[in-house]
C-alpha cells in the first residue's frame, strides 16, 4: 500500500516509479515536490525512483497560477 | 496638441521623489473644477503604506455611509506605492484603482499594469483622487514636465480605448520621445451601458510603436469613470531612470532585480514559459485537475481544452518582444496577437494589436461560455477591452445567461433574438456589441448577475433558489476562473474576500484539494488568513504577484514551506527596505496588510454590508447543483460522500446524493467561517472586534463607531 | 562580423593590468568591480576572461532600443534610453554585461582597445572582420 498526500491510498506494484505515478494521478502541474518518507525526490530521478512498499508519498504542488 | 476648451488649470512645482514617495496627492473634483494638492501623512504612509491603502484611506474620508456608486461624493482613486516604477525587479510598476462599485455597493479594490501609475508618480503625485461629476465629457491632463494639471472639455476625444490609445500618441505626444512617458486610463462605450466597466491604463510599445493597454478589470471601475464624464485620464513625466524613486540603497534592488533576471533567464523556458505564452500556461493544466470552468462553472474540464491551451497561444504571439507591462519585467507575460484582422462589430475590417488573452479571459469568454475557437476568444477580448468591460464578470455572466437560455428560462422572444446556446460565440459577440451600444438584451444582462436573478424570478417567473444556486456571483461581483467545488479553502478563498470573488485574495485550491496540506478547519483557516494578507502587500507597495511564485529557484523544494517561495519573499523585503530605508522582516509584511484589510472590513460594514450573511456563496461554488453535473463525475461524488460524508450512496437516486452532499457542504462552509473569523479577530458575525482594531493601531473614533452597533 | 576583444588564455599571466586600465579609463577609479574585463584564475593555473564578444542577444532583451549594434558591430549602452533595469544583466548569455551600486546604468566592454596597449603579454587583441 502507498498512501499519497495523507489521503489517497493505491496499491504497491513493483517498480512504480514517480513518474508513473505522477501520470496515474493526472498530476501535470509544473511545479510538483515529490516527496518520499519525508525526503525529496530530485527530479531528474523521478522517470527511475521506484516507490517502496508501504511509503509516504508527497506530491506537494506548489500554488502560482491564479 | 489638443484644442479642448481648459476648464481648470493648476500649477506646481513637481516635487521629485524621495524613498518612494512624492508625499503629496492631487485632488480633483469635477463637480467643482476645483484642483488641490493634498499632503501625505505620516498616518498614511505608516499604516496605509501606498497603493490600495492609500485609495482606502482617501475614500474613506472623501465619502458618506450611504454614497452609492453613482454619486458625485464617490471617487475613483489611483495608487501605485512606494516601491511602484523601480525598474530593476520584475513587477513593480503595478496601480491600484478604488471605488464603491456599481456591483457591490462596497469597495473594489483593482490591481493593474501599465505605465499610468509610476508616471504618475514621477509627474508628482502619490495618488490621484477623482472626485465629482462633470457636465460635459472631460479629459484631466496632468503634465509632471511642465508642472500643470487640466481639466479640458473634451467633445472630440473618442471613448473606446484602443482610439483614445492613437488620439493619446498622435494628438497628446508631440514626439516619438514624449509618447514613452506618457500613459492614458480610459474605459469605453460598453462602461456606460453597463455595470461592469473595466478601466485600461496604457504603456506606450517601443517595438510595436504603438500603444498597448493593461485592465484594471473587477468591479465596475470603468462605469463609474464614465459616470463621472471621463473620458480620459493622462499623464506625462520627465524620462524615467533607474533611480526616478530616489531609494535609500539601490544596491540592494539592484542585486535582488539581476538575481531574478537571471533565474527568469536560467528556468522560464522550461518551467511556465511565461515569457512565450504567459498566462495562458495554466489553460491546460486547470482542465487536467477538473479547475477550468465550462459550462457556467458546472464541469472543470472539456475535450476541445487543447484548441485554446498555452501551446496554441504560443504559436498565436508574436515572439522575441520584450512584452513586460513596466520597464524591468523580464516575467515578459503581457503578450500580444498582432495584426488581428476583426469579423464584427463598427471596427469590422480593422488590423488591431490584441492584447492577450489572458488565462482568465480565456476561462471566461472562453471554456466558461463553451467557445473553443481562438479566433472567437481574440475577438471578445479585444472587444470588451476596447468598450472597457471586464472580461471576467462579462465572460460569468454570458456564461450564466447560456444556462438560463438552455435551461428555458430565457428563450429568443426574452433575448431579442439571440440564440445564447453555449458556445455560441456569434451571438456572444451580437452580446457584446448591444452592451457598447446600450441596446436590447445587453442591457439587461449587463447589469450583472447578482441583478439577472432578481429580474429572471420576478419578470420571467424562474425558480429563485435555482438562479441562486447557478449564479456565480458572490457579494453581486461575479466569480474570476477557478471550479472551487471541490476545496472548501478555496471556496473560502473567494467568500470570505473584501470585494467579492476575486482571486487576488486566496488561490489555494492546489495547496487544499490536491496536495492535502490544509487538512483541518485551523489549518484553512491560517492560510485564509496569511495568503489574503501576503497577496494584499503587493497592492500596498506597487508589486505584480507574478514574479512572486510564476517563476521558481532551483532550490526551492528544500526549503521550509516551499508554497511560500521564502527565497522571493526574501527579495521583496529587501526591495521594500532598500527604497524606503524602513528595515522590516517578512512578518512585518503580513503585518502592514492586516491593517488595510481589517480597515477595508470596517469600510465595507460602515457602507452597509461586510457582516456574516454577506460573505454567502452560490451553490455551484460549492458542489453540483444538477444531476448532469452530479454524473459527470459520478464515481467521484459517490466516493466523496462514502469517504468524507461518511454515508453509503448505493441506491440512492441522485437528487437525493445532491442533497446530502450540499448539507454537508453548506454545513462545512458555515464552520469555515466561524474558523476564519476567529483566526482573523473578527467576532463570530465577521465583524472586527475591538481589541483587533486596537492591537493594528486603527481604532481611531470613526472607525471604532462603525464596529461599536454589531459589538 | 565587426569589431570585437578577443583574449588568448595560454599568453595570459593573470597579472590583471587589463582590469586596472579599463576601470582608469571608463571611471577613473583602479577598480574591478568597474572594469568590463574580468579575469577569472581557477587557483589551478587556468586563467580565462570575461567581456562582451559584442553578440547582440542583449539588444533583443532590451525594453527601451537603448541597446543596439554601432555601424563597427560594437553593441553601445545609450544613457540617454536606459532605464537601469538591468535585465540585459541577467540575460547576457556570457555574464558579461555589468552592474555597479554607484551606477544606474550597466556597462560593458566596447572594443575600445585599451587594455590591449597595456597588456604585458599581448594577451589582447581587437579584431576587425
Amino acid at each position: 500500500m502507498i498512501r499519497v498526500n495523507n489521503r489517497d491510498e493505491i496499491a504497491w506494484e513493483e517498480g512504480l516509479t514517480v513518474s508513473a505515478l505522477l501520470e496515474r494521478f493526472r498530476y501535470t502541474f509544473p511545479h510538483i515536490i515529490v516527496k518520499i518518507d519525508r525526503r525529496v525526490v530530485p527530479p531528474v530521478e523521478y522517470p527511475t525512483r521506484a516507490i517502496p512498499d508501504g511509503a509516504d508519498v508527497q506530491a506537494v504542488h506548489l500554488i502560482a497560477g491564479g | 496638441m489638443t484644442t479642448n476648451r481648459v476648464l481648470t488649470e493648476f500649477t506646481y512645482e513637481p516635487s521629485s521623489v524621495e524613498r518612494g514617495y512624492t508625499g503629496q496627492t492631487l485632488y480633483v473634483n469635477l463637480s467643482e473644477n476645483t484642483v488641490v494638492a493634498k499632503p501625505v501623512t505620516d498616518v498614511m504612509k505608516e499604516k496605509f503604506i501606498g497603493g490600495r491603502g492609500f485609495g482606502l484611506w482617501l475614500l474613506w474620508h472623501g465619502v458618506n455611509d450611504d454614497t452609492k456608486w453613482d454619486d458625485p461624493e464617490n471617487e475613483i482613486v489611483i495608487s501605485s506605492g512606494p516601491c511602484g516604477g523601480i525598474t530593476q525587479y520584475p513587477g513593480s510598476g503595478k496601480s491600484l484603482v478604488v471605488a464603491i462599485s456599481p456591483l457591490t455597493n462596497i469597495v473594489i479594490d483593482s490591481n493593474v499594469g501599465g505605465h499610468f501609475g509610476p508616471l504618475l508618480k514621477f509627474a508628482g503625485w502619490d495618488a490621484l483622487e477623482i472626485q465629482g461629476k462633470a457636465e460635459r465629457d472631460v479629459i484631466v491632463f496632468i503634465d509632471g514636465v511642465s508642472g500643470r494639471v487640466t481639466i479640458e472639455e473634451a467633445p472630440d476625444v473618442p471613448v473606446d480605448t484602443h482610439l483614445v490609445g492613437h488620439w493619446l500618441i498622435e494628438q497628446m505626444a508631440e514626439t516619438e520621445e514624449d509618447r514613452y512617458f506618457m500613459s492614458s486610463v480610459s474605459a469605453g462605450t460598453g462602461a456606460e451601458n453597463t455595470r461592469i466597466g473595466c478601466l485600461n491604463f496604457s504603456l506606450y510599445d517601443r517595438k510595436r510603436k504603438s500603444p498597448r493597454f493593461k485592465q484594471a478589470g473587477r468591479g465596475g471601475t470603468g462605469t463609474v469613470f464614465r459616470d463621472k464624464r471621463i473620458k480620459a485620464l493622462v499623464v506625462k513625466s520627465p524620462p524615467v531612470k533607474g533611480d526616478s524613486n530616489h531609494p535609500a540603497d539601490r544596491a540592494r534592488i539592484a542585486a535582488a532585480g539581476v538575481r531574478l533576471h537571471k533565474e527568469i533567464h536560467d528556468h522560464d523556458d522550461h518551467q511556465n514559459r511565461m515569457r512565450r505564452r504567459g498566462t495562458p500556461y495554466l489553460v491546460q493544466i486547470m482542465d487536467d485537475y477538473h479547475l477550468l470552468p465550462v459550462h457556467n462553472f458546472k464541469f472543470g474540464s472539456h475535450p476541445d481544452t487543447p484548441k485554446i491551451n498555452g501551446e496554441v497561444w504560443e504559436a498565436r504571439f508574436t515572439q522575441g518582444l520584450p512584452d513586460g507591462c513596466w520597464y524591468g519585467c523580464t516575467m515578459a507575460c503581457s503578450h500580444a496577437v498582432d495584426g488581428f484582422e476583426l469579423r464584427t462589430g463598427p471596427y469590422k475590417g480593422q488590423r488591431v494589436i490584441v492584447d492577450g488573452p489572458e488565462y482568465e479571459t480565456i476561462g471566461a469568454v472562453g471554456s466558461g461560455c463553451g467557445i473553443f475557437d481562438p479566433d472567437a476568444i481574440l475577438e471578445l477580448n479585444f472587444y470588451c477591452d476596447t468598450y472597457g468591460l471586464d472580461t471576467i464578470s462579462y465572460g460569468t455572466l454570458t456564461a450564466f445567461a447560456m444556462e438560463c437560455y438552455e435551461a428555458g428560462i430565457l428563450d429568443r422572444e426574452k433575448t431579442g433574438g439571440l440564440d445564447l446556446r453555449f458556445g455560441n460565440a456569434e451571438a456572444s459577440l451580437s452580446l457584446l456589441h448591444q452592451m457598447a451600444r446600450g441596446e436590447g438584451f445587453g442591457l439587461i444582462a449587463g447589469q450583472g448577475v447578482r441583478r439577472m436573478k432578481r429580474i429572471f424570478a420576478q419578470e420571467y417567473g424562474a425558480a429563485p433558489q435555482f438562479l441562486q444556486d447557478i449564479g456565480m456571483e458572490s457579494k453581486g461581483l461575479e466569480y474570476s476562473m477557478y471550479i472551487p467545488k471541490e476545496s472548501l479553502a478555496q471556496q473560502g478563498g473567494y467568500g470570505l474576500t473584501n470585494k467579492g470573488p476575486q482571486h487576488d485574495e486566496a488561490w489555494l485550491i492546489f495547496m487544499d484539494m490536491v496536495s492535502n496540506l490544509l487538512p483541518t478547519f485551523e489549518d484553512k483557516a491560517e492560510a485564509l488568513h496569511y495568503f489574503p494578507l501576503f497577496r494584499t502587500w503587493f497592492g500596498l507597495c506597487g508589486f505584480c504577484k507574478l514574479p512572486w511564485n510564476d517563476i521558481v529557484p532551483p532550490n526551492n523544494r528544500d526549503a521550509d514551506e516551499p508554497a511560500k517561495i521564502p527565497a522571493h519573499v526574501q527579495n521583496y523585503v529587501e526591495i521594500f527596505s532598500g527604497v524606503t530605508g524602513h528595515e522590516i522582516t517578512k512578518e512585518d509584511l503580513i503585518a502592514m496588510s492586516e491593517v488595510v484589510y481589517n480597515f477595508q472590513r470596517v469600510f465595507n460594514i460602515r457602507l452597509g454590508y461586510g457582516r456574516r450573511e454577506h460573505d454567502a456563496i452560490p451553490y455551484r461554488s460549492q458542489g453540483p447543483v444538477t444531476v448532469e453535473e452530479y454524473e459527470a463525475r459520478g464515481e467521484y461524488h459517490d466516493k466523496q460522500l462514502s469517504d468524507v460524508v461518511g454515508i453509503d450512496p448505493a441506491g440512492m437516486p441522485t437528487e437525493e446524493k445532491i442533497a446530502t452532499l450540499r448539507e454537508y457542504r453548506e454545513a462545512q462552509y458555515e464552520k469555515l467561517k466561524d474558523a476564519v473569523y476567529e483566526r482573523r479577530g473578527w467576532t463570530s458575525d465577521g465583524v472586527p472586534k475591538l481589541e483587533t482594531l486596537r492591537n493594528l493601531g486603527i481604532d481611531f473614533p470613526e472607525v471604532v463607531a462603525v464596529v461599536d452597533k454589531y459589538l | 562580423m565587426g569589431k570585437v576583444l578577443s583574449y588568448d588564455p595560454d599568453l595570459c599571466v593573470g597579472c590583471f593590468v587589463c582590469e586596472e586600465t579599463c576601470s582608469e579609463t571608463w571611471f577613473k577609479v583602479a577598480d574591478r568591480q568597474k572594469s568590463n574585463i574580468r579575469i577569472h584564475d581557477d587557483g589551478e593555473g587556468n586563467l580565462s576572461a570575461i567581456f562582451c564578444i559584442q553578440c547582440g542577444e542583449c539588444t533583443e532583451i532590451c525594453p527601451t532600443g537603448a541597446l543596439s549594434q554601432d555601424k563597427r558591430g560594437v553593441v553601445r549602452v545609450k544613457k540617454k534610453l536606459c532605464v537601469g533595469c538591468l535585465a540585459c544583466v541577467g540575460f547576457c548569455p556570457y555574464q558579461a554585461m555589468f552592474y555597479h551600486a554607484d551606477q544606474t546604468e550597466p556597462f560593458k566592454c566596447v572594443a575600445c582597445g585599451k587594455c590591449v596597449q597595456e597588456c604585458p603579454a599581448e594577451a589582447l587583441a581587437i579584431l576587425d572582420e
